[in-house]
């Protein structure tokens, strides 16, 4: 599987995916500018590989689909997140949480 | 979920994906067009920034591919465009298997069927036939009289003992007789078998007793000759003109015994305790005409019962040494091998053949697959070198074999279905459980198995093949100028067809011969133009005097019917395969009755030889004057007279039967009676060795029961059927004429099983020769098209056409005669096992062999012919200038 970019972690891309979902839903390409924006442009994925992970998600039962009228007036697919995504949510960012904790314990310098 | 509601899920998932990914690079572009950047610019900014659509969008649906089934599915489509490239390849591969798995699957239903499928009774490994066995030369297993019976039901060796013999009975419905199968059993049948009964109960142990008159009806015979009446049970039916209490009735399907007669009827042994005559036979030791069946207590083997059985009969021989003397031993075996009796061995043979049948088709197929994995060795090679992985190549290879396999085994199952309505008619007769023969679900499964296996067998070669492909080399052309490696395989495998071909054929021709022999025999008597029918006379209105009147007088109205030029009648009739083997004793030549010579007999009529033919040898045959107030007489034929009179003068000597007349039953001391004539030897069994020998005596002396009637026609004896039936008629309207039958038929009843095994075994041989004609033209054809630049090449250095076509010629003979070498050590085994099934063949195995070598040499040459003389076209030129 291709990851978007190396130093995105397994999982990082669907997490950052529903984060942003849990607070309003979107469409793809406002989602790739979300990432993009609240990231201060430091994660640069590739556009086009949130569309396999969106689709693993909607397999997985994470997040539904729709076709929606954008406020454009275009016709955009909008993603929703759903019960099940937000416990995974709270499952991997708990996880994610206690993981940099343990990096953080093992690079900070020693407190003597 | 569905397939197809899945399926049109994934079109859903797929063209939404595809127009969200359209819609995200059109708002991208307009975007960056807003910003200022020219629209061609904007396109393709947008699209670098997205990535590669194409593998991305790939990627993305494969998120929802049901991955391993649709790679199959497109390995499957490959499979069949490959197979519709080369259509004459689908087609003899797909011929191939069908004629091989045909073959099995009828085979095998047909085997499972016979001797498989366990008895249609409760705990059937615990029922046993059970036979005295006759130590007097050969001991041999024979019939049991009921004095006996009753011994050995009493010493309580099994749970339960059911005696059973055939019998023919009259039951008038409103008035009108009709004569229907019948079985005379001891009372507890039923309960023996484990059978509950569709209506009423199964018989008690009083109602063996004389006088009573009970019976239990098939339900066949319950529906068709009584409507299926369910008040009919306690009520009673004329059988044979004397009422009997209709007790029960016997579930639908239920056949006892098992063979293709079917019984209308069942009555106790009361019928045969009555004593119509001085003694009933239930108290006459030595009237021999019972089979039995038993029960084994649960645990009990049969090889203890048996032991425990022959000490009963011992007893008895001891006890009673004038008619038990002989009878010391017994015989006690699985019912089931009784039932299946004689087929057994004809069955294993077929299966093997077969085999070997399969064995050379899977041959014949991996020879063409590898001759096409040679052929496609240049696209393989490509898919190898552009990264396809070897096993998904393979894998590819299985599915198209398992493509052909598919249709194969449904050809396959078309051609088992065939083959059991074309042939199986032939041996119904003789077939038991014939009738349960038929492609059913096991068949079919065996089929498929079959085909999975032959499709696994024949894709190893080709596999191995390409697991081993050095690909390199085939790219650059190397290999199609080399000899090739495989070209050893291919040569075994047309060897093994050779070997095949080989022993089916020298089978086939073995079984022929001895069919010929068997058919051609002389049978003694002109059978053409003869009709046989039979008579029952009710015992009520006929007793003795009156049935010797009756007979006398129809056969006096027969002969004076038109078209009929002769009449008589004999029990048995010949070719009825019917024997009654009574003991004898010569005059002067005193032996005790226990160690008297027996000799099959027959009871006929005068006339009898004069109407069907056979040549009075000397002496005379029976006058209307040699009956009961004249001297007691007999005439025997050739084949007794030189066993038993070996120096001559048979002519004028006195024998006594053990057979005894009525009249003559009170009689002290021996009754002699003179030989007055010796006849031909006439066939009295369809098949069968040497003449036996065989003594008949006059009807009027001894009137046991209404013989077969015989009369000579002219024209179609089935014409005259009418004119005898007037003729019966015209003396009593209430007599039932049945078993109206010519001896052609007799004759061709009695030829058919051998000539099914050989008409199966031909079969199996032709379809082995055309494989090994087949592969061994594959071989060669494709060896010669791979070698054509080398043959150009040879030819250039002045080969001549001649020796090039020897090579090639020169290349088939070393495979067949491998071939035959092999072929004739396993025809040497099945001509031993033939040999045990069709004793007395007149044709010697080398015979067979070196005949059906002859036709594999010929078929062999012929399979040569077209590839040597197309090597021998080569045209040098063209042949080094192609690629």
């Amino acid at each position: 599987m291709p990851r978007p970019r190396k130093d995105l972690f397994p999982g990082a891309l669907e997490m950052m995916v529903l984060q942003i979902l849990e607070r309003q839903p979107l469409h793809g390409y406002a989602l790739v500018q979300h990432i993009q924006r609240v990231s201060n442009d430091l994660l640069r994925v590739e556009e086009g590989s949130l569309y396999p992970a969106l689709q693993r998600m909607l397999k997985q039962g994470w997040v539904k689909a729709r076709w929606d009228v954008s406020s454009s007036g275009r016709r955009v697919r909008t993603y929703e997140i759903t019960a099940a995504g937000s416990r995974h949510l709270q499952r991997e960012v708990s996880s994610f949480e206690r993981m940099l904790e343990g990096i953080r314990l093992v690079i900070s310098p020693v407190k003597s | 979920m569905n397939l197809l509601s899945r399926l049109s899920l994934r079109r859903r998932l797929d063209e939404d994906l595809a127009e969200e990914m359209r819609q995200h690079l059109e708002e991208k572009t307009r975007e960056l067009v807003d910003g200022g950047m020219p629209y061609e610019e904007a396109r393709f900014a947008a699209r670098r920034a997205f990535g590669n659509l194409t593998l991305l969008e790939e990627q993305a649906r494969e998120v929802w591919r049901w991955r391993i089934a649709e790679d199959l599915w497109a390995d499957l489509r490959s499979g069949l465009r490959q197979l519709r490239r080369s259509p004459s390849f689908a087609a003899a591969a797909i011929l191939t298997m069908a004629l091989g798995i045909g073959a099995n699957t009828a085979v095998f239903s047909v085997v499972r069927a016979v001797l498989l499928q366990p008895l249609p009774f409760a705990e059937p490994d615990r029922l046993v036939s059970v036979q005295p066995v006759d130590v007097r030369g050969g001991p041999h297993p024979t019939s049991l009289d009921y004095p006996t019976f009753f011994d050995f039901r009493d010493a309580r060796v099994f749970e339960r003992l059911v005696s059973y013999r055939d019998d023919e009975r009259t039951i008038s419905i409103g008035g009108v007789g009709t004569s229907v199968p019948a079985q005379i059993v001891s009372w507890d049948l039923f309960q023996l078998l484990g059978v509950p009964l569709a209506l009423g109960r199964p018989f008690l142990a009083s109602e063996e007793q004389s006088g009573t008159r009970v019976v239990i009806l098939s339900h066949e015979a319950w529906t068709s000759y009584f409507g299926a009446d369910r008040s009919l049970v306690g009520r009673m039916i004329d059988v044979d003109e004397q009422p009997h209490i209709v007790v029960g009735v016997a579930p639908a399907g239920f056949h006892f015994p098992l063979r293709s007669r079917r019984v209308a009827l069942w009555t106790t042994l009361a019928r045969d305790a009555d004593s119509e005559i001085t003694t009933p036979i239930t108290e006459q030791r030595g009237a021999r005409m019972l089979d039995a069946i038993g029960r084994l207590p649960r645990g009990k083997s049969v090889e203890r019962a048996r032991m425990e059985l022959d000490a009963v009969a011992a007893r008895l021989a001891r006890a009673y040494p004038n008619s038990n003397e002989s009878l010391s031993a017994t015989s006690v075996r699985p019912e089931i091998e009784r039932v299946v009796g004689e087929s057994r061995r004809p069955m294993l043979l077929l299966w093997g053949a077969v085999i070997v049948v399969l064995l050379a088709a899977c041959a014949n197929i991996a020879g063409m697959l590898l001759a096409r994995t040679g052929d496609r060795e240049r696209e393989l090679s490509i898919r190898l070198s552009i990264g396809g992985s070897r096993w998904r190549v393979i894998r590819q290879l299985l599915v198209e074999n398992l493509v052909l396999a598919v249709i194969g085994c449904a050809a396959g199952i078309a051609v088992a279905a065939l083959a059991i309505r074309a042939l199986l008619p032939l041996v119904a007769e003789q077939l038991p459980r014939a009738s349960t023969v038929g492609l059913d679900a096991p068949a079919v499964l065996f089929a498929t198995a079959l085909a999975l296996a032959t499709t696994l067998l024949v894709s190893v070669p080709p596999a191995v093949r390409i697991g081993r492909f050095a690909f390199g080399e085939s790219l650059h052309g190397a290999a199609r100028t080399a000899t090739d490696p495989h070209d050893r395989f291919r040569g075994a495998l047309v060897v093994a067809q050779v070997a095949a071909g080989l022993v089916l054929l020298s089978g086939a021709t073995l079984f022929g011969a001895g069919l010929a022999h068997l058919v051609e025999r002389d049978l003694g008597f002109e059978h053409e133009g003869l009709l046989s029918f039979e008579v029952s006379l009710p015992g009520t209105r006929y007793d003795t005097d009156r049935q010797v009147l009756f007979v006398g007088q129809l056969v006096e109205r027969l002969r004076a019917a038109p078209g009929i030029t002769a009449a008589a009648g004999a029990l048995p009739p010949p070719l009825a395969g019917d024997v009654m083997s009574v003991s004898f004793q010569i005059e002067g030549m005193p032996v005790t009755p226990g160690r008297r010579p027996a000799s099959d007999m027959a009871i006929v009529t005068p006339g009898y030889f004069a109407a069907i033919g056979a040549p009075v040898i000397a002496g005379r045959e029976f006058t209307g004057d040699d009956d009961a107030r004249h001297p007691r007489v007999v005439v025997v034929n050739e084949a007794f007279a030189a066993r038993f009179f070996p120096g001559g003068g048979a002519i004028g000597k006195r024998i006594e039967s053990g057979a005894r007349a009525k009249a003559d039953v009170g009689r002290e001391g021996p009754v002699w009676r003179e030989i007055v004539g010796i006849v031909g030897n006439v066939r009295q069994a369809p098949l069968g060795g040497p003449p036996e020998p065989i003594y008949y005596l006059p009807f009027n002396q001894m009137p046991w029961s209404p013989p077969t009637m015989i009369v000579r026609t002219t024209g179609e004896p089935l014409a005259r059927e009418h004119d005898v039936r007037h003729a019966v008629a015209s003396l009593d309207a209430h007599v039932p004429v049945h078993d109206v039958n010519t001896f052609e038929r007799r004759l061709a009843t009695g030829v058919a099983a051998p000539r099914f095994v050989v008409l199966v075994m031909g079969c199996f041989a032709a379809i082995a020769l055309l494989l090994t004609a087949t592969g061994l033209y594959g071989i060669l054809a494709y060896a010669v098209l791979r070698r054509t630049r080398e043959i150009g090449v040879r030819m250039a250095l002045g080969a001549t056409h001649g020796a090039i076509a020897a090579m090639v010629v020169r290349r088939a003979l070393l495979l067949v005669t491998v071939g035959l070498v092999l072929g004739v050590l396993g025809a040497t085994a099945a001509g031993l096992a033939i040999r045990g099934i069709v004793s007395d063949l007149p044709v010697s195995g080398p015979a067979a062999l070196i005949a059906a070598a002859v036709v594999v040499v010929i078929t062999a040459a012929a399979a040569a012919c077209v590839p040597a003389s197309r090597a021998a076209a080569v045209e040098p030129m063209s042949a080094l200038r192609a690629d």
